[in-house]
Formats: C-alpha cells, sequence, structure tokens
C-alpha cells in the first residue's frame, strides 16, 4: 500500500498498489475528462473558424460580453465586501468573531440557485416586503438582481479566503509594530495590513470572477426572466430550447470562449502573483487587540447584511410556500400546505429519489477514485491532484456539453450521462481532503507502527485508515452535497424520466409558478440543509491534523 | 523614590485578557536612562504588562505615565503612535512586504520627517547597527540575527522616550543568544533612554538590568538592584528564580541548626568545601570551569561550587563552610512548588 509502503527507509519492498493505481486514474481522467472535451474540441474544429464570427454576432456576443461585465463587477464587490468583513471579523471580540464566522460560513450551504429564489420571493415583485409594504427591488429580475445575489453568495468565499490569511500571519504583533512606529490605525491598516492581504484579496477576487463566469443556477432564475443572458444561460437556452442547428453551433462555441476565458483569468492571475508560495512569517501572536465599540457597531453591521441577504430570503421562501395563492399576503389565515402536497407528486417524489441516487453514486464513486491517492503515495498523489483537478477547473455547462458530445449518442436521456459529468466534475472535491490528510499524515507514526513489528498492509489497516477517516467521510459528504443540488450541468443532460429535483425547481419557475416553485426550493433547501449537518461535524475533525484528538 | 520624574510611571496598575487579571496592580517607575528587567517565567504576566505600557491592551485599573504624561487612568487612553515608546518584539514583527531601509524609514517618517531625511536618518541607524549592508533585503532573505537587528534598528528609529524589549533572546540558539546579549546592553547603554525589557533568563537580567522587577502570577514581589534580588531573596521562590540556591534549615537567628525552625537561602557561591560543618558527597555535576557538588548535611541538602574539575566522589564524607546566607521568610504557598533549580 502505497503510503504505508512509501517509506523505504522503513524497509518495504515493491508498491504494486502504484502502478494499478495510476492505470485506474489514467483511464478515468480519459473517460471523464479528456475524450468529452477533445470531442467538443473536434467539434468546433469541424464547424471551422467562421463558426465562431457567426456564433458572436448577436445574442452569442451580447452572452460574453454581459459575462465579463458581470464578473468584474462581482468581483470588485466581492472583495471589497469581503475583506471589510474579514477585517471586522477578526478584529472582533471573541463572541463578535464567532458570530460574524457563523453568519459567514452558513449561506455556503445555502445552494445558489435556492438562493436567487429566495431573493425573488423576498424582495422581488409580489415577493415579501412587496406584499406587506409595497416596496420591491427594481431590477430584481434583471442585472441588479443577479449582481446582488452572486455577490452575496460569492462573499462568504473572499472572507474565509482573507479571514485565514490575517489570522495566520502574526498580525497583531506586525501592526502593533507599526502603530508604535507612529502609525495610526488607519495609516497601520493602508501601510501594513492591506499590503500583506494583496494576494488573498486578488486571489478572492479571481476566484469570484471565476464563479461568476461559471454561474448558471443565479442567472438562470433572475437573469432570463429579464431578458439577460450570460455566456451559460444562453448555452442552456440554445440547448434546451432550440432545434436550431445554428443554435447548437454556438453553444459549442460558447462553451469554448468559457473555458478560454477562465483559462486566461487563472493563467494571468497565477503570473500576476507570482505562483502560489507566499512568504508565511511563523510567529504566535499575542493575543488580538482589545476590540472597542467601534469593533460592536461594525459585527452588527455585518450581522443585519447577512440576516437582510441570507436569513430573510429562505424565510421568504418558507412563507410564500405556506401561503395558499399567489397574491395573497403571507399571514397565518392564509397558510396552507397545500403547495408541499404537490411536491409529493410522484413525478416530483421520482426527481428527488433520482437527485439522492445520484448524488450517492457520485460521491460513492469519487470518494473511491480520490482514495487512490492513498494507494499511489504522496509523491505521485500530488500529480493525480492535478489531474483531477482540472475536470473542477473547466466550467460546468463547458463540461456538461462535451460530456453530451463525447457519450450523447449512446447514453443521451440516461442517468449515466449524468452520472459521468458529475464524476468528472467532483473527482477533485473527492481527492482533496483525502490528499491532504495523506499529506499531513506524520511519517514517524508509520515508522513506529514498522517499528512495533506490522507489515504494510497491517500498518494501512490499523494506522492509515483509522486516521483518514474523517477525511474520507468528509469526501463523500461534500460531493454528496453538491451532486444534491446540482443544477448547471444536470439541467444541459436530462431527458425525459431523468431530471433531478433541482432541474423540475428551476423549470416550474421558468413556467412562473412562484408558490411551487418556493414549496419546491424549500424542500430542496431541507435536503441539502439536513446533508450539511454532518459535514460541519466532520470539518471540524478533517482540520484538526490526523494523529491527535 | 526621590529625583528625577520617573519616565515611566505605573501605579496600581490592573490588566485582564477576556476579565482574567492577568496582571494585578502593579506598580512599577522606571527613571531616566534606567533600565529594568522584568524577570518571571512565562505566563507571569510580563509581556502583558510590556503590551499595557505601549498601549496595545488598556488597563482595567491604575495609571500609567510616560514622560511625566498620563497616557492611561480613568477617561485617558493614549494610543500607542501618541505615546513615544520603542518596541521590539519577541519574535521581530518584521513586516514581510519591506525591507530592511524601508522598515527603518516606517517610523521615522512618521515623526514627520520628509523622505530624504528619513533614509539618511534610517542609514545611520543600520551604519550603527552593522546591518547598512542588508539594506536592500527583505525579511525572508535575512538570518535570525540580522531580523533581531533590523527590528531592534526600527525601534531605535522611533527615537522614544522609552524603549520595551519583549524576551529580546528567548529565540535564539546559545551561540546567537550571548553575543545578541551583549550587543543588546552596549546598544541599550548607548541609547540613554529608558528600557523596560521582560525575560525568563536570570543572567541575561542581572547582567543587563539596572534593577529587576520579579514577577510572579501577575504581582511584583520583589523590586532592586541586580545585587540585591540576587543576594536578598524575598523567599525561596525568588531565590530560586534569581539563580542557583539551596534552602537549609537555620535557628531564628540565621545560624545552621538541624532542623531548626528558620530556614537560610545558600548560594553555591556562597559555601565552600573544607570546614567545620559535615557533609556527605550525594552528587557531582562537572560543568566545565567549575563543578557544583552536593552534599547531604544535617541542615539539608546544599550544593557548593567549586573551581574546575571534580575532587570528590559521591559517596565521600567531606567537610565544607559557609561564608554568606539569607534568612528567609515563609514563602506563601507549598515550598518547593518550583524544584530546586541550578542555574
Amino acid at each position: 500500500m502505497g503510503v504505508a509502503g512509501r517509506d523505504r527507509s522503513a524497509g518495504s519492498g515493491r508498491v504494486p498498489g502504484r502502478a494499478l493505481g495510476m492505470l485506474v486514474t489514467s483511464a478515468a481522467f480519459a473517460a471523464l475528462v479528456a475524450y468529452p472535451l477533445a470531442r467538443l474540441t473536434g467539434t468546433l474544429g469541424d464547424l471551422g473558424p467562421e463558426a465562431i464570427t457567426r456564433a458572436l454576432a448577436g445574442a452569442g456576443g451580447r452572452a460574453v460580453l454581459t459575462s465579463i461585465g458581470l464578473g468584474v463587477v462581482v468581483a470588485v464587490l466581492v472583495v471589497v465586501i469581503g475583506t471589510t468583513t474579514a477585517l471586522i471579523g477578526e478584529r472582533a471580540s471573541s463572541r463578535g468573531r464567532w458570530l460574524v464566522r457563523a453568519g459567514m460560513v452558513g449561506p455556503l450551504f445555502v445552494p445558489p440557485f435556492v438562493a436567487a429564489l429566495g431573493w425573488a420571493a423576498a424582495y422581488g415583485p409580489r415577493g415579501l416586503t412587496d406584499r406587506w409594504l409595497g416596496i420591491s427591488l427594481p431590477g430584481t429580475y434583471g442585472l441588479p438582481g443577479v449582481i446582488t445575489v452572486l455577490t452575496v453568495e460569492a462573499v462568504p468565499l473572499a472572507y474565509l479566503i482573507v479571514a485565514a490569511a490575517l489570522a495566520g500571519r502574526a498580525e497583531p504583533d506586525l501592526e502593533r509594530a507599526a502603530r508604535a512606529s507612529g502609525a495610526t490605525s488607519l495609516d497601520a491598516l493602508r501601510t501594513v495590513t492591506l499590503p500583506l492581504l494583496r494576494r488573498p484579496i486578488l486571489g478572492s477576487g479571481v476566484l469570484a470572477f471565476i464563479m461568476t463566469l461559471n454561474a448558471f443556477g443565479v442567472p438562470a432564475v433572475l437573469g432570463i426572466p429579464g431578458g439577460v443572458s450570460t455566456i451559460t444561460t444562453r448555452l442552456y437556452q440554445d440547448l434546451a430550447f432550440s432545434a436550431d442547428p445554428a443554435s447548437f453551433d454556438r453553444a459549442v462555441v460558447l462553451a469554448l470562449i468559457l473555458v478560454a476565458i477562465a483559462f486566461v483569468t487563472v493563467t494571468a492571475s497565477d503570473r500576476l502573483l507570482g505562483g502560489h508560495s507566499s512568504p508565511r512569517t511563523a510567529v504566535t501572536s499575542s493575543g488580538p487587540a482589545t476590540p472597542g465599540r467601534r469593533s460592536t457597531v461594525a459585527v452588527a453591521a455585518v450581522m443585519v447584511g447577512v440576516i437582510a441577504t441570507a436569513a430573510v430570503p429562505f424565510v421568504a421562501l418558507i412563507l410564500v410556500a405556506l401561503t395558499r395563492a399567489v397574491g395573497l399576503p403571507p399571514t397565518p389565515e392564509n397558510w396552507t400546505l397545500a403547495n408541499f402536497a404537490e411536491v409529493l407528486d410522484p413525478r416530483i417524489l421520482g426527481a428527488l429519489a433520482r437527485s439522492v441516487g445520484l448524488a450517492l453514486a457520485a460521491a460513492t464513486i469519487v470518494t473511491v477514485l480520490g482514495g487512490i491517492v492513498v494507494a499511489v503515495g504522496r509523491r505521485a498523489g500530488r500529480v493525480l491532484g492535478g489531474v483531477a483537478s482540472i475536470g473542477f477547473a473547466v466550467p460546468g455547462s463547458t463540461l456538461a456539453l462535451a460530456v453530451l458530445i463525447g457519450y450523447g449518442g449512446a447514453l443521451r436521456d440516461t442517468l449515466l450521462i449524468i452520472l459521468i459529468v458529475y464524476l468528472g466534475k467532483f473527482w477533485a472535491l473527492g481527492h482533496r481532503p483525502i490528499a491532504g490528510s495523506v499529506d499531513r499524515l506524520p511519517n514517524d507514526l508509520l515508522r513506529a507502527a514498522r517499528a512495533s513489528g506490522a507489515r504494510p498492509r497491517d500498518v494501512f489497516r490499523s494506522i492509515v485508515l483509522p486516521l483518514l477517516r474523517p477525511a474520507i467521510i468528509g469526501a463523500w459528504l461534500i460531493v454528496f452535497l453538491f451532486g444534491l443540488h446540482e443544477v448547471t450541468m444536470s439541467s444541459l443532460l436530462y431527458g425525459p424520466g431523468t431530471d433531478t429535483l433541482a432541474v423540475v425547481t428551476l423549470n416550474v419557475q421558468q413556467l412562473g409558478d412562484p408558490t411551487i416553485t418556493a414549496a419546491l426550493a424549500v424542500a430542496l433547501g431541507l435536503v441539502v440543509g439536513v446533508g450539511a449537518i454532518p459535514v460541519l461535524l466532520v470539518r471540524r475533525a478533517i482540520d484538526r491534523p490526523p494523529g491527535r484528538e | 523614590m526621590a529625583g528625577p520624574t520617573p519616565v515611566v510611571d505605573a501605579r496600581g496598575l490592573t490588566i485582564a485578557h477576556t476579565r482574567t487579571p492577568v496582571v494585578h496592580e502593579f506598580d512599577l517607575s522606571v527613571g531616566p536612562a534606567e533600565t529594568v528587567a522584568l524577570l518571571g517565567p512565562s505566563g507571569s504576566g510580563k509581556s502583558s504588562l510590556l503590551a499595557a505600557v505601549a498601549g496595545f491592551v488598556r488597563p482595567i485599573a491604575g495609571e500609567l505615565r510616560i514622560g511625566g504624561r498620563l497616557v492611561d487612568g480613568p477617561g485617558v487612553a493614549v494610543p500607542p503612535e501618541d505615546r513615544s515608546v520603542g518596541v521590539v518584539f519577541q519574535n521581530d514583527a518584521l513586516w514581510p512586504h519591506l525591507n530592511v531601509l524601508e522598515t527603518v524609514i516606517y517610523p521615522i517618517r512618521r515623526r514627520g520627517i520628509g523622505r530624504a531625511n528619513a533614509e539618511r536618518e534610517a542609514r545611520e541607524v543600520l551604519e550603527r547597527l552593522g546591518i547598512a549592508h542588508l539594506a536592500s533585503r527583505r525579511p525572508a532573505q535575512l538570518s535570525g540575527g540580522e531580523q533581531q537587528r533590523t527590528g531592534l534598528a526600527r525601534a531605535l528609529a522611533r527615537d522614544a522616550v522609552v524603549y520595551l524589549l519583549d524576551e529580546p533572546t528567548a529565540h535564539l540558539d546559545t551561540a546567537l543568544k550571548a553575543t545578541w546579549q551583549q550587543e543588546l546592553a552596549d546598544q541599550v547603554r548607548r541609547l540613554g533612554a529608558a528600557v523596560i525589557f521582560a525575560t525568563h533568563d536570570v543572567a541575561e537580567a542581572l547582567s543587563i538590568a539596572d534593577r529587576v522587577a520579579i514577577v510572579r502570577d501577575g504581582r511584583r514581589i520583589q523590586f532592586g538592584t541586580p545585587l540585591e534580588v540576587y543576594e536578598r531573596p524575598v523567599d525561596a521562590w525568588s531565590a530560586r528564580l534569581t539563580g542557583a540556591a539551596s534552602v537549609v534549615s537555620a535557628t531564628t537567628d540565621g545560624v545552621l541548626a538541624a532542623g531548626g525552625p528558620a530556614q537560610v537561602v545558600v548560594r553555591p557561591d556562597w559555601a565552600g568545601l573544607d570546614g567545620d560543618l559535615p557533609g556527605r558527597v550525594i552528587a557531582a555535576w562537572f560543568r566545565g570551569s567549575h563543578t557544583d557538588v552536593e552534599l547531604d548535611t544535617p541542615f539539608g541538602s546544599v550544593v557548593i561550587r567549586t573551581l574546575g574539575a571534580p575532587t570528590v566522589a559521591v559517596g565521600d564524607v567531606v567537610t565544607w563552610h559557609l561564608r554568606q546566607s539569607w534568612p528567609l521568610r515563609p514563602t506563601p504557598g507549598p515550598i518547593g512548588t518550583m524544584n530546586q533549580y541550578y542555574g
């Protein structure tokens, strides 16, 4: 076994697991990612270069510009809000920090697409505020709404990145050194804190841009009804609602443009940020500075923001789902469970079963694929990690179209084709926690087992596996969760009788039934929420280095 | 204390971390050009005290004056940048994005000095510390010793009335520590400013400081010259904190007596072999320049320092004499909470 036997000094012999592991991995990569992408590129080759000009004339070109513009605006907003929130949270008292962290992490478990539905239910026309106060936000269905919800969805990630960088540095001491050198707190922020956060700040901006570019659920829910098309929603409309071959050609071009923009952005930002290594000053901090009243006000402001953007929309969804008919105020006398009864329709229950089944299958297979890293050892595992992350880096819409072209002939309208694209996309999600855990496995623990007389196989069973268990369970749960609410890829690949709960919800919403949509979204949110609880529990175990309880 | 206004004057300073007090009603006064060591084990509150003087944490009670000006007190909390303190951090706290010259220019610029003059002044400081050739290096490209010097240069460039040094040698290896202690002492003397440094290293405290404050559980239990704290410890605990010490039984007049009602401290250099007192060698530790011999005596076990290699062997019955001793007040709390400790 790779990890147990990897250490030559411990006297292991040949490693049969490594060759087999690499073989399985290569085959999986070829089948799940390389072949479909090659077919997609090949299709463009067949169409010829004039197909690109044709596709970019009119709606296609507009979609590309919309996506890029949207990405830039959202990235700027996310960087400003995320950094500010991180600075507020990390400087607050321990209770304030806990509040900000919880407020930021919570929304991560609301699927973007459900968040968009919630936003419309809360602030859109005929939404909660409209019914009660007669106020609705202008442009909920349109660019303002899309921008707001995408920003709300990406801010937690920017927060996590910047907050981690803040916590990992000798922040108090470096800032204190500036203060002791005569800098005011604002001066210290400008000359020390922000320059040191340059990398995480720019990194989170790039991440927000890519997320916005690849986003489908939010622009589908809020953009399509408002006549706004991004690359992903244009692609969806071209594939799902048009039999025109020109539409298909345009989808192929858009899919490749999407991956090209992502690739160029990531490469350019890597160049700009000078690779991934960041000089870390391994310094223990001497505790946070004493937070003042201003900090309390700032924490309160963050919490108001979280409630308005994450909690209210979800409550609004529930209220709308409980209300008897469109147009009635969501007050108790108008409440009914009839809308939820509609969810129990066999067709929708079938979709729910397919969602769960696909998520279960994807999670299990991805965990096994990710677990191969244990068999191949650390060094080969790193190569494997690079291979696995390619599928994750390719935008979901592109990968789905590639799989459709690659396997559509034989597998069109089957659950298997959806499973294939899930595996290609989520492979990295299964690989990372397990590989991370393997990387942190202290060598001496394994040597100690060998020195105690254990054979490699025995070391694997008695030491490696128990220490990796939280990571393995965590990997499985994360993929399961992503599989449950996936809509970008399944909406392009589903056929008669293979639609998932998320796809059904999207279709109902596009038909314009807000109450049933809300009931479906609440059901989806609850399913994901229940799935998220063990993730939060296991997450804690993963964060702990293996071998230490 | 009579004389000129103290540069730092703390009265009844109480500091708490998340409501748990870590420093209790601490009094400290540091005169002009005086160097004071805060000596105590880790966790005794030394760093919190320095952080309060610097203005990083706000005391919950008491008053603090720097240069005669009230900086902490009822309704007063002067921020660090307005206190005229120079701080050398335990782990240097060098800014990774600034090179050595920029780091030293930073505090000078904040005194309102123009770019060109600030650079000239910074180069002078670097020159003085022998690191002018490192001006364009970033902290990651510096050795541990060079980082220490840069950290000190930044503090010196502040041109403060008091310098605070938090465990300035704690994380250095033994060889570097000795040279850095000496250099630090030289620089401190040359400054002519007040200095407070926290340390758990007795030798460092006794050799560099003019006065030593012994800190235990956030309280000042003794404040005196290095000789005073060494020769006249207030209890067994501080006797052992300030160097190797044997505690033996004596009469209330301080005469050694088996099973006597009182106790005295005997430093290893306060006794010698040969004399009229009986003993049996139970251990002999050769330490290069000297040998510590532990004797079992009727008054308790005593460690005696002799020059050079051991002249006696374990089990030998010997005689010894006492040159000096110091009577102890009973220690609050159980005696020997800290194991006998040989420096």
